[in-house]
C-alpha cells in the first residue's frame, strides 16, 4: 500500500465541492429554486468540516503526526520550565544510573556469553559426590574424551594459574592446542595458538596476549607482537593477541595464554608423565542434538572410572556459557542488593512523580481548555504521558553516562581499598555498557515513565470543565492525599536504607575495633598456593635458619584465613554428659610466642609432643569454662574428632579412596591459652577452642607463620627471596602479613557499608526535596488560607507549628512502615545469616535511622513554612484567585 | 418534496451494509459519490436515505482497501466529478458479501417467523 501516494485532504475537499454542485444540479432538475436546492444540499451532507476530519483521521499516519505535536509540544514544555525539566532529569537520571550500574555488573559476570561461537554449546565437565564435587581431571582423561566423538564436536582442555613476568603476577591459561580453534576466538593482531603449538610437552614457546594482557604488560604497544616475553624464566615469542572482546572462559580474565605443552617448563610440574596431577578442566562442544543430559548419563562410568573415590559419583555437565550460570541461588543471594537499589530507583520515580502530579495541578487550567475544545481524555492522557517519557529517555541517557563514570569510580575505589599485597592478583571483567546494559536503561527508563507519569496523567486529565475554566481545581483534594502518600512512601524507602545502613556501619565499627587477642604487627602468613609436593619442611628450615627471622611456626590452617573446622566434643558422664561444639587448630610450639598468645595456665607443647604430633592439648580459656565450668581442666582427658591429615586442603580435588572420613582420639589437657579471634572476624571470639601439636615434620603442618627481627627484616622483596630458594616459582607461595589478612576481612564489611550508605543518603536526599517541594506547592496554594489566619491574630510561630506538624504526620506515617519493613528485613537476615560477632537487631542503629529522617523531615517542612508566614496578610487577601 | 418519504419513514443502514451496496452499485461501471447515493435511494424507493457525510469516508475506506479505484473525470451534465470503478479485489469482495448477507437474512428471516398484520 505504500507505492499509492497519500491523497491530499485538499483533493478530498474538491470531491466534497462537486458532491454538494452535482446534488444542488440534480435538485434544480427535480424542481428546486436554485437558492433552497444549494441549502438543501447543504444540509443533506451534514457538517463538511467533520467528514474532512473524520477523512483525515483516517489515514494511517495520524498517530504519528499527534505523536509528534505531541513530543514537540513536551519538548517546548520542558524548555519553558528548566527548574523543572532539570529537577526530574537528575532525580530520574540518578536512580536510572544506579540500577543500571548493578546491572552492568550482573551483566558482565552473570548475564554476558562469551565472546565465542555458539557458546551455549560448551559444557564443563564436572564430578560430584554427596558431599564434594571438582572439576580437575588428569591429560589422560582428556585425551580418552576427545575420542568420544558420539559426544562431542571436540573437547579442550585448560588449567588456569598465576604466573611472574620481571616480578609481576600475570593470570595465564594453559591451554590445548585446538583452544582457539574451537571456540572460535577472534584475533585483532598476529595469529591464535594453533594445534601445531601444542604437540609435545615442552613445545613451542609461544604466548596469544588478550588485550587485557597487552595493556597491563606492553601498555598497548604494537611492537609487543612478535617480540618476546619472560615467563617464569622462560622466553616466549608473542603470536597474537585476542580482541578485547574475549580473556578467557573464566570470571577472572587472563593475562596471557600458553599452550600447554609448555606447562611443565614453566611451572616445574609434569602433566602428561606417569603420576598425571588432577588439574585439567575439560570443556567440550556438545555435536548438534546431544543433550546436557545425554552428555551426563554417558559419562558416569567413566567419571566413576577416572576419579576413583569410594563414595558415589557421576557426571555432571555445566553450561559455561555465561561466566556464572543465572540460577535461582544467586538470584536469591543477590536479592538484597537488587532490593536495595531497586527502592532507591522507586523513591526517585515517587519524586517525579510528585513534582509531575504539583505541575499537572497548576496546569489544570491549560488542561481544561484542551478538553473543553474536544480534546479526548486519552489525547491528553497521551500528551502528559509524552511528557514522561521525554523525560525518561533523556534521563536515559544520562543514566547511561552516569552508571559508566560510577562504574570507572567505583572500580578505582574498590582497588584503592584493597590490601596492596593482593592488589596486584585481582582481576575484574570489562563492565562495558554494551548492548544489554543499554536496552536495560531504556526499558527501565520507560517503566519508570509509567510508575511515575500515567498516574499523575490519569489524575489530571479528570478535570471538570466548568472548574477548571474558573481556575479551581476540583480534584485538589484527591490529588493531595496521593501525594502526601508519596512523600510518605520515599521516608519509608530512606528509613529502610539509613537503618539498614547504619547496621552495617555499626557492625562494621565493632568487627574493626575486635581486640585479636594477639599481636598481628610484623607476622608474615606463608601458604602454598598449588600444590607442587612437600615444602613446609625445607621452608621452615630454611626460614629458621635465617638471622633476620626471629621465629617460625607452622600450623594447619593460619589464624584469619577461613572458618576454623569445629568437632562436637563430649564432657561429664551420666545425666550431666554435655555435647559443647568446638574448634581446633594443630600448631607448633613457637605459635603462642609469635602471636603473643599468653598461656595462663600449667604449659606449653614440648618438643617431643610437637614432633610425635602427642594426643595433648591446649584449651582456650571460653574452651575451659564451657567444657569444665567450676573445674580444673589440667589433666582431663577429651575424645576428639578431627579432619583426616594429607587432604589437600583449598583443591579438594582427590581423596583417596581409602581415606578415613575423621580420625578420632583421646587427648589430655596440658594448658590453657588466653582467648583469641582467631578464624572469620564476624564469628568473634573462638568460644570453644582446642590446640593440638604439630610441627614442620609433622602430618599436619601446611600452613606456616614467622615474624620478622624488626619491621624492615619483614619486606616482601626480602621475603620473596628467602622463598626462593625452596621453589624457584615465586608464585608458588601467597605471603602475607596477618595485618594485611586482617584489612582483607574488614574489605568486604566496609564496602557494604559505604555502599549501603550511600544509598541511604541519596534516598534521604530525594525524600527531603521531595517534601520540601509538596509543601512549597501545597503553601503556595494555601497563602490565602494562612494570611486569614494571620490576619485573624495567628503568630508567624503558630503557623509554623500548625505547618510543620502536618509534614510530621507525613513523615511519621512513612517512619512507621519503614521501622516496620527494616524491622522485617533485619529479622529475615537475622534469621539465615547469623555470625556472632554481627547484631542485626541493633536499636542504635534503628534509633540514628530515625533521628536523621526525623531531622531532615522537620528541616525541609520549617523553611517553606518559615517564607509562607512572612506574606502580608493584606497582600494575600487581595490576591484573586 | 412530493416524491420524497418523510424522514421517520426510512429505514437506518445496518452497520456495515453501506460498503456492500457501493460495491454492488458499482457493477455497472464507474460512477460518481453523488450518482452512487442517488442509485441507492432511487433502488430503495426512497427508503434509505444515505447520509451523504459519511459516504465520502466510506468510499474513502474502501479505495484504501484496494477494492475501488477512483479518477477524477467528467459528469454527464459536464461537472467535475470523482468516479469510482470496482477493481477485481472489489468483484470478489461483491461476490462474498452477497452471499454472507443472503445467508445472514434468510436465517433472520426464519428466526423471525412470518410477518403478522
Amino acid at each position: 500500500m505504500f507505492r499509492r501516494k497519500r491523497r491530499p485532504d485538499d483533493d478530498f475537499a474538491e470531491e466534497v465541492q462537486a458532491h454538494l454542485i452535482l446534488e444542488t444540479d440534480r435538485l434544480i432538475a427535480d424542481g428546486w429554486d436554485p437558492t433552497d436546492a444549494r441549502d438543501a444540499a447543504r444540509r443533506r451532507f451534514g457538517n463538511v468540516l467533520a467528514a474532512q476530519e473524520r477523512f483525515h483521521e483516517s489515514t494511517r499516519w495520524v498517530w504519528l503526526e499527534q505523536a509528534v505535536q505531541d513530543v514537540r509540544y513536551a519538548c517546548r514544555g520542558l524548555v519553558a520550565n528548566p527548574a523543572f525539566a532539570a529537577t526530574a532529569i537528575v532525580t530520574l537520571a540518578v536512580g536510572l544510573g544506579l540500577v543500571t550500574v548493578v546491572f552492568a555488573v550482573f551483566n558482565a559476570y552473570v548475564l554476558r556469553p562469551f565472546a565465542v561461537r555458539d557458546p551455549y554449546a560448551l559444557h564443563q565437565l564436572l564430578w560430584r559426590s554427596q558431599d564434594d564435587a571438582g572439576v580437575g581431571f588428569r591429560w589422560r582423561d582428556y585425551q580418552e574424551l576427545r575420542g568420544r566423538t558420539d559426544l562431542f564436536d571436540d573437547a579442550i582442555a585448560e588449567t588456569s594459574r598465576l604466573v611472574t613476568s620481571k616480578g609481576h603476577p600475570l593470570g595465564a591459561g594453559f591451554v590445548s592446542g585446538n583452544y582457539f580453534d574451537v571456540l572460535g576466538v577472534r584475533i585483532q593482531a598476529g595469529r591464535p595458538l594453533a594445534r601445531f603449538d601444542a604437540l609435545a610437552p615442552g613445545g613451542a614457546a609461544v604466548a596469544v596476549l588478550t588485550d587485557e594482557g597487552w595493556g597491563r604488560i606492553f601498555n598497548r604497544n604494537p611492537a609487543a607482537l612478535n617480540s618476546t616475553i619472560e615467563i617464569n624464566g622462560q622466553r616466549l615469542t608473542i603470536v597474537g593477541i585476542t580482541r578485547a572482546e574475549f580473556s578467557g572462559m573464566n570470571d577472572s580474565p587472563e593475562d596471557l595464554f600458553i599452550p600447554i605443552t609448555m606447562y611443565g617448563a614453566i611451572t616445574a610440574q609434569d602433566l602428561f608423565g606417569a603420576d598425571q596431577p588432577r588439574n585439567i578442566v575439560i570443556t567440550g562442544r556438545l555435536k548438534r542434538g546431544v543433550t546436557a543430559v545425554q552428555m551426563e548419563r554417558a559419562l558416569d562410568s567413566f567419571v566413576v572410572r577416572v576419579v576413583n573415590r569410594k563414595d558415589a559419583v557421576r557426571a555432571e555437565a555445566r553450561t559455561v556459557a555465561t561466566p556464572n550460570p543465572l540460577t535461582f541461588d544467586l538470584i536469591a543471594a543477590l536479592s538484597p542488593v537488587f532490593a536495595a537499589f531497586g527502592l532507591v530507583l522507586a523513591a526517585a520515580c515517587a519524586n517525579v512523580s510528585n513534582v509531575m502530579l504539583a505541575r499537572a495541578n497548576a496546569r489544570h487550567r491549560e488542561i481544561g481548555m484542551r478538553l473543553s475544545l474536544g480534546a479526548s481524555r486519552s489525547r491528553i492522557v497521551r500528551q502528559l504521558l509524552t511528557e514522561g517519557l521525554l523525560i525518561a529517555v533523556i534521563s536515559g541517557v544520562a543514566a547511561l553516562a552516569l552508571a559508566s563514570l560510577t562504574l570507572r569510580a567505583g572500580l578505582a575505589m574498590f582497588f584503592y581499598g584493597l590490601p596492596s599485597s593482593i592488589v596486584w592478583l585481582v582481576r575484574v571483567v570489562p563492565l562495558d555498557i554494551d548492548r544489554r546494559v543499554f536496552l536495560f536503561a531504556l526499558t527501565a527508563a520507560s517503566l519508570t515513565t509509567i510508575v511515575f507519569a500515567l498516574l499523575p496523567a490519569l489524575q489530571a486529565s479528570r478535570v471538570s470543565l466548568t472548574h477548571a475554566l474558573r481556575g479551581n481545581p476540583g480534584t485538589h483534594l484527591r490529588s493531595s492525599t496521593l501525594r502526601h502518600l508519596l512523600v510518605s512512601a520515599q521516608v519509608a524507602v530512606s528509613l529502610v536504607l539509613l537503618v539498614s545502613a547504619a547496621t552495617l556501619i555499626f557492625n562494621g565499627i565493632s568487627i574493626g575495633t575486635t581486640n585479636l587477642g594477639f599481636e598481628t604487627a610484623g607476622v608474615f602468613s606463608v601458604k602454598q598456593r598449588l600444590s607442587t609436593g612437600p615444602w613446609i619442611t625445607k621452608a621452615a628450615e630454611t626460614l629458621g635458619r635465617n638471622p633476620r627471622i626471629e621465629s617460625v611456626a607452622v600450623t594447619d590452617v593460619n589464624p584469619l584465613s577461613e572458618h576454623l573446622p569445629r568437632m562436637p566434643v563430649i564432657t561429664g558422664t551420666g545425666d550431666a554428659e554435655r555435647l559443647t561444639p568446638t574448634s581446633y587448630r594443630f600448631v607448633s610450639p613457637e605459635y603462642f610466642s609469635i602471636l603473643r598468645i599468653p598461656i595462663v595456665r600449667g604449659r606449653g607443647f614440648t618438643a617431643a609432643e610437637a614432633a610425635s604430633e602427642a594426643h595433648v592439648a591446649i584449651v582456650s580459656m571460653s574452651g575451659a569454662k564451657a567444657l569444665w565450668p567450676g573445674e580444673d581442666p589440667l589433666g582431663k582427658a577429651v575424645s576428639v574428632r578431627v579432619e583426616p591429615a594429607n587432604q589437600e586442603r583449598g583443591e579438594r580435588t582427590f581423596i583417596p579412596a581409602n581415606a578415613p572420613r575423621k580420625d578420632v582420639f583421646d587427648v589430655v589437657i596440658v594448658g590453657i591459652a588466653a582467648d583469641v579471634v582467631s578464624g572469620m572476624m564476624v564469628d568473634g571470639v573462638d568460644p570453644s577452642h582446642l590446640y593440638l601439636p604439630t610441627s614442620p615434620t609433622g602430618a599436619r603442618a601446611e600452613q606456616m607463620l614467622f615474624r620478622g627481627r624488626s619491621r624492615d627484616d619483614a619486606r616482601m622483596d626480602r621475603l620473596q627471596g628467602l622463598l626462593r630458594a625452596v621453589n624457584a616459582d615465586p608464585l608458588a607461595f601467597e605471603v602475607l602479613p596477618l595485618s594485611e589478612l586482617r584489612l582483607g576481612q574488614m574489605f568486604p564489611v566496609w564496602g557494604a557499608s559505604w555502599v549501603g550508605s550511600a544509598l541511604g543518603l541519596i534516598a534521604l536526599i530525594l525524600s527531603v526535596s521531595g517534601l520540601y517541594g509538596v509543601l512549597s506547592y501545597t503553601l503556595s496554594q494555601r497563602t490565602r488560607e494562612i494570611g486569614i489566619r494571620m490576619a485573624l491574630g495567628a503568630t508567624g510561630a503558630a503557623v509554623v507549628r500548625l505547618i510543620v506538624s502536618q509534614s510530621a504526620r507525613m513523615a511519621g506515617l512513612g517512619a512507621l512502615v519503614g521501622l516496620t519493613f527494616a524491622f522485617g528485613l533485619l529479622k529475615l537476615l537475622n534469621m539465615h545469616l547469623r555470625f556472632r560477632n554481627v547484631s542485626w537487631l541493633d536499636a542504635s542503629a534503628f534509633a540514628t535511622g530515625l533521628g536523621l529522617v526525623l531531622f531532615a523531615t522537620v528541616l525541609a517542612s520549617y523553611l517553606p513554612a518559615r517564607r509562607a508566614t512572612r506574606v502580608d496578610p493584606v497582600e494575600t487577601l487581595r490576591v484573586d484567585v | 418534496m412530493p416524491t420524497r418519504k418523510s424522514e421517520r419513514d426510512r429505514l437506518g443502514l445496518l452497520q456495515g451494509t453501506l460498503d456492500l451496496l457501493i460495491l454492488r452499485t458499482l457493477v455497472f461501471g464507474p460512477q460518481h459519490g453523488q450518482g452512487i447515493a442517488r442509485y441507492i435511494e432511487q433502488q430503495s424507493d426512497d427508503n434509505v436515505l444515505i447520509d451523504h457525510g459519511s459516504l465520502y469516508p466510506a468510499l474513502q475506506r474502501l479505495e484504501t482497501r484496494g477494492l475501488i479505484d477512483a479518477e477524477w473525470g467528467t459528469s454527464e451534465n459536464n461537472r467535475k466529478a470523482r468516479f469510482y470503478e470496482l477493481t477485481r479485489a472489489g468483484r470478489k469482495e461483491l461476490v462474498a458479501e452477497t452471499h454472507q448477507w443472503r445467508r445472514l437474512s434468510a436465517v433472520i428471516g426464519r428466526i423471525l417467523g412470518p410477518e403478522r398484520a
